[in-house]
């Protein structure tokens, strides 16, 4: 099924806010990278042809943004912060705990396919150090294993409910 | 607006404003080094090879004053305290600017070094090694060692194919963007992009197929490292090596300049060569890969002469003998039973030979350049007339100006008049489109007036109509003849019919007029399906000039997409059917009827995809006599009597008129495969070896005396002799340069590319009838020609240009992937109506035959619109003229 037949009203809404259908790019990726899991070859060429836009430009946007996955990425995307005021509070550890808990390394997907593990650079949110964002929402001072647990659990029965699950970020509340 | 005063590197400067200080220094022979800057694209300011130090008024922040000097003179500051970027530095009043202090020679070993930790330094073996702005720019202003570690070097695999002719090396991209600048903002096709950030930074291109664009080989001039690269001249040779030889391109009518680079008898490789008149500093892919044909081990390389029905090779005395004793024979049978055609690329020396040695020596005004088929298109009398005035400059044209694009492809017909009509966009001007069918020009256009199949002439005089009304106020151009009449004629069609007939809202067609009647500088260009149709359309076209004065002066008036490179040289020497002649698709009839018996041919093969010519060809060798000259066995050869070999434009000399009547000289690059004559002295020998009867003279034989031609330019001078309107055109006329957009000897590399500078002359362009003041310019009424769908019959077929269309051209050349195989695109209406599917085999019927081919289906066509693209292998013998009526079903 097409984007335009399974997210066919949300697209228009999003183009109808636009003067040039091209300025809807980020918007009309982040649904596609929702619904296919990552932005393939075969999505790519499918959002430039809702937007009328040249295939290059948005391949082009694809590479730029780091964000925007052209590999598989798990139902959740877990990004912990690695750098310095984080490092200084246990991010190394935090990284460690997770890679153990999930079985997998940073930059690795798990086999059911529903984490995926990133390390990153700062995340505007020292105060809350260790910090991690899975799906873009922030959980912060996860210093011991036990706050791992329990984010993973939920984040779990999240995934199971389908609850509010957008790896583009789209239900962030932060 | 006044100049602004700057001072560079001590010198006074003196520029408009808007001027960067690199355009700027460049005018006092300061050259500042640049990587990603290039004077046809917009300054991005992304490499910093420019940095300079810009001194301007110091303003006091408090006051926001400029602070006076003890010497009553504003005292002079850094600007912005650090040094500049000078691509992207307009110049302002009294700026100092200093382009070689310690300062900026330290910024430019450091970028030098940047942008060297990463590059593979494989100069011997890549391409651009001799003439590659990093290597110049490295010796002259570069560090000698670098700090940089060897082995923190980003590798990426080697050449990767953008596309099977543009190969990229990513190592040794510097990441400057030009060629991505060039393919969004003059090619306007926006196929190249960069993928990732920082060191994994790359070009991509993700069109299907690769870097789809017929202007991409011009990337690999400007790009200035050797990452890009084209499979036509990779690994072939070292550029210091190659022997340059200035010349023309002959694959259409636009006559491109460019270099043809040999080395010993070999051809390394096609480059342009600047002329602001006609190609600026660009080539299409079909210019510069389309030239090895010349090289082709598959060319005609001796004469052959029928002998007990086959063709055998034999002496060109032999060949020429035969040749001249059998067309004297018929040609002394009286009524003009020799006949001629000849291709209207040649040269306007071989055209003005041949049309001698025809009407002359075999006493026949027989003779056409097109290859008699029903759908050759009209002899254009209206260029003649009403074509762009003397002087005409696209270059210089943008705000003011205001073109009409009519019934033409211009992207297929005549590839580099795409960038030439959007840089007029780019610089202000506008650029109507009024085409049957989608055009890539279309898209970029100011607008993209679709009218139905067949209605081109409808248009036109809609058109016509509302320029003459527009007109009334400000009167007419005093030199115009007939306009009662025309308007008379004009006021018996209603508007409301033919905007219908076009499908056309009023509204449309007068924001063309308007822009049309507005602009100061105004040009209409038409193209094949015009020229087709015919003078309901071209002639239409040029009332509506005439009539308006937009014509006769530079600038302004209309140009033709025409079908040869010398279309215009053909015409106006006579190579078209005189009075009492046939035309070239009549010649078959009259080959029937026995009263046409023998024919010469040279560099056409009207036998291809054409039965009527094949059976009259078949005909004139069984009962008379039929010679070809040609660079290739084709099927018209195959019936000959007598072949002669044929030289390329490489290996010989002469002269061309383009497009717009320039007439430009190419030279000889190299020697032919083998002996052999160009046409202009094969036509000297047969007629010296002619013995026919003139009318003056019964039983004589002809005179040889004005066959005395030692070499091409003693033809030349006689062309400006007897024709008036090639009066002064001489080799050294043609020689005289202009040097258009001011390079400095030796940094043209590092400025703008790889382009060759023109010494050898911008051309000639010839008068118009409308360029003499006192010319009376006749405006001729001409109704719209109808094409209307019939019964069975109920579509309507086009057989529209395909730059990449299988011709000779096309023989050994890397675009060989890009030949467009015959196929019939049909509407998605049409597609669901009849059931097809794209890919299906489906067959056309016209009312003279039918033939089955595969179907694409293009969502852009309206419904009952048929396009079958004219290429090697596609029945257009099914064609009737510029619209035909067909039928279409799934073949079974
Ligand atoms: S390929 Fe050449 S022109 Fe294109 S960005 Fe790289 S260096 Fe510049
Ligand atoms: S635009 Fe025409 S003349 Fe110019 S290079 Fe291309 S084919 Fe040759
Ligand atoms: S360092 Fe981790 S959020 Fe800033
Ligand atoms: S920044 Fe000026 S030339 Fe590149």
């Amino acid at each position: 099924m097409s984007l335009r037949q399974t997210h066919g009203a949300e697209i228009d809404a999003i183009l109808a806010l636009y003067p040039h259908k091209r300025s809807a790019i980020l918007a009309v990726l982040y649904i596609a990278q929702d619904a296919y899991g990552q932005l393939s070859d075969a999505a790519i060429r499918e959002v430039a042809e809702i937007l009328d836009a040249t295939v290059t430009d948005v391949f082009e946007v694809v590479g730029f943004y780091t964000l925007l996955y052209d590999d598989k990425v798990g139902k959740v995307v877990l990004q912990v912060c690695d750098d310095v005021p984080c490092a200084f509070c246990g991010a190394e550890e935090l990284v460690g705990t997770l890679e153990s808990k999930l079985g997998i390394k940073s930059e690795e997907t798990t086999a059911d396919g529903l984490f995926t593990l990133q390390r990153v650079k700062c995340l505007a949110a020292c105060n809350r150090a260790p910090v991690l964002q899975a799906n873009l929402d922030y959980h912060g001072e996860l210093s011991t294993p036990e706050k791992v647990d329990e984010l993973l659990s939920q984040l779990r029965t999240r995934i199971a409910n389908n609850d509010n699950i957008s790896i583009s970020g789209r239900k962030a509340t932060l | 607006m006044p100049d602004v005063n700057l001072i560079i590197d001590g010198q006074a400067v003196s520029v408009p404003a808007g001027t960067n200080l690199v355009d700027a220094a460049r005018t006092v022979e300061v050259a500042i080094p640049v990587f990603c800057y290039h004077p046809k694209l917009k300054p991005v300011g992304m490499c910093r090879m420019c940095l300079v130090e810009v001194y301007t008024a110091r303003i006091d922040p408090a006051t926001r004053q400029v602070v006076m000097g003890p010497d009553g003179l504003p005292q002079l500051a850094l600007m912005m305290n650090k040094l500049q970027p000078a691509c992207v530095t307009p110049v302002s009043e009294g700026m100092v600017v200093k382009t070689t202090t310690e300062k900026v020679k330290f910024a430019q070993r450091g970028v030098l070094e940047f942008l060297l930790t990463s590059h593979p330094l494989d100069c011997p073996v890549c391409d651009k090694g001799g003439e590659c702005p990093l290597q110049n720019l490295t010796m002259q202003w570069g560090p000698e060692v670098s700090r940089f570690d060897y082995s923190d070097k980003v590798h990426f695999e080697k050449p990767i194919k953008l596309s099977d002719v543009i190969y990229l090396d990513r190592e040794r991209c510097i990441l400057c963007s030009r060629c991505v600048r060039f393919q969004d903002d003059i090619a306007g096709d926006e196929v190249l992009g960069f993928d990732n950030r920082g060191r994994s930074w790359e070009i991509i291109s993700k069109s299907e197929p690769g870097f789809d664009s017929k202007f991409s080989g011009n990337t690999t001039d400007i790009c200035p490292v050797g990452a890009l690269t084209n499979a036509d001249f990779r690994f072939r040779s070292r550029v210091w090596e190659v022997r340059s030889t200035p010349s023309i391109c002959t694959h259409c009518s636009v006559g491109c300049n460019l270099s043809l680079d040999a080395r010993h008898n070999s051809l390394m490789r096609v480059m342009p060569r600047e002329n602001d008149d006609v190609n600026e500093i660009w080539l299409c892919d079909k210019g510069r890969m389309g030239m090895r044909f010349v090289e082709s081990a598959t060319r005609v390389t001796t004469p052959l002469v029928r002998q007990h029905g086959k063709l055998v090779a034999a002496s060109w005395d032999e060949a020429l003998t035969r040749i001249a004793s059998n067309l004297s024979q018929i040609a002394a049978k009286g009524n003009g039973q020799v006949a001629g055609m000849m291709s209207d690329s040649a040269s306007n020396e071989d055209l003005y030979a041949f049309r001698k040695l025809i009407t002359d020596t075999f006493q026949s005004t027989s003779l056409d350049h097109r290859p008699g088929a029903v759908t050759d298109v009209a002899i254009d009398e209206a260029i003649i007339t009403a074509g762009v005035g003397m002087g005409t400059s696209l270059l210089s044209l943008g705000k003011g100006t205001a073109v009409v694009v009519l019934a033409a492809d211009v992207e297929e017909e005549a590839p580099l008049y795409v960038l030439r009509l959007r840089g007029i966009k780019n610089r202000g001007g506008v650029v109507h489109v009024v085409n049957s069918f989608a055009t890539k020009l279309g898209t970029s256009a100011s607008s993209d007036t679709r009218i139905k199949a067949g209605s081109e002439a409808a248009y036109a005089n809609a058109f016509l109509k509302l320029v003459l009304e527009a007109q009334v106020a400000s009167g007419f151009d005093r030199r115009v003849r007939n306009l009662d009449d025309v308007r008379n004629q004009l006021s018996k069609l209603l508007l409301d019919t033919l905007l219908e007939h076009a499908g056309v809202s009023r509204a449309q067609l007068q924001k063309v007029v308007d822009a049309y009647m507005a602009a100061s500088n105004a040009i209409i260009v038409y193209g094949r399906t015009a020229l087709q149709i015919g003078a309901s359309v071209t002639q239409t076209m040029a009332n509506a000039a005439m009539a308006t004065g937009k014509c006769g002066k530079a600038n302004n008036g209309l140009i033709a997409l025409t079908t040869g490179a010398n279309t215009f040289g053909a015409v106006s020497l006579g190579v078209r059917p005189g009075k009492d002649g046939a035309a070239a698709n009549e010649f078959w009839a009259r080959a029937e009827a026995g009263t046409l018996r023998g024919l010469l041919v040279v560099g056409l093969n009207p036998a291809a995809n054409n039965p009527a010519a094949v059976e009259g060809l078949q005909t004139i060798a069984k009962h008379g006599f039929l010679a070809v000259q040609t660079m290739f066995m084709n099927e018209t050869a195959e019936l000959a009597d007598v072949v002669l070999p044929q030289m390329a434009i490489a290996e010989t000399d002469g002269t061309i008129t383009n497009a717009e009547r320039r007439v430009q000289r190419f030279r000889i690059a190299m020697a032919a495969p083998a002996a052999m004559h160009p046409t202009w002295q094969v036509c000297a020998q047969i007629a010296e070896r002619a013995t026919v009867a003139t009318p003056a003279s019964k039983n004589a034989t002809a005179v040889l005396s004005n066959w005395n031609y030692a070499v091409t330019s003693d033809v030349t001078d006689e062309v400006a002799q007897n024709n008036p309107r090639y009066a002064g055109v001489t080799y050294t006329s043609l020689d005289l340069s202009i040097n258009s957009w001011g390079r400095q000897a030796n940094e043209s590399v590092y400025y703008d590319g790889t382009s060759y500078t023109n010494t050898e002359g911008n051309g000639v362009q010839l008068k118009t009838v409308a360029d003499d003041a006192g010319a009376a310019l006749t405006v001729v009424y001409s109704p719209p020609v109808e094409f209307e769908p019939k019964g069975e019959f109920g579509l309507l077929m086009q057989t529209p240009v395909r730059a990449y269309n299988g011709g000779t051209w096309s023989i050994d050349s890397k675009l060989g992937s890009r030949q467009v195989a015959a196929h019939v695109l049909i509407s998605s209406a049409d597609a669901s109506r009849w059931n097809i599917s794209a890919g299906d085999a489906i067959t056309v019927a016209s009312p003279i035959g039918s033939s089955t081919l595969p179907a694409q289906i293009d969502k852009n066509i309206a419904a009952g619109h048929v396009l079958m693209p004219d290429v090697a292998g596609a029945p257009v013998h099914l064609a009737l003229g510029a619209y035909t009526r067909v039928a279409i079903r799934r073949a079974e």
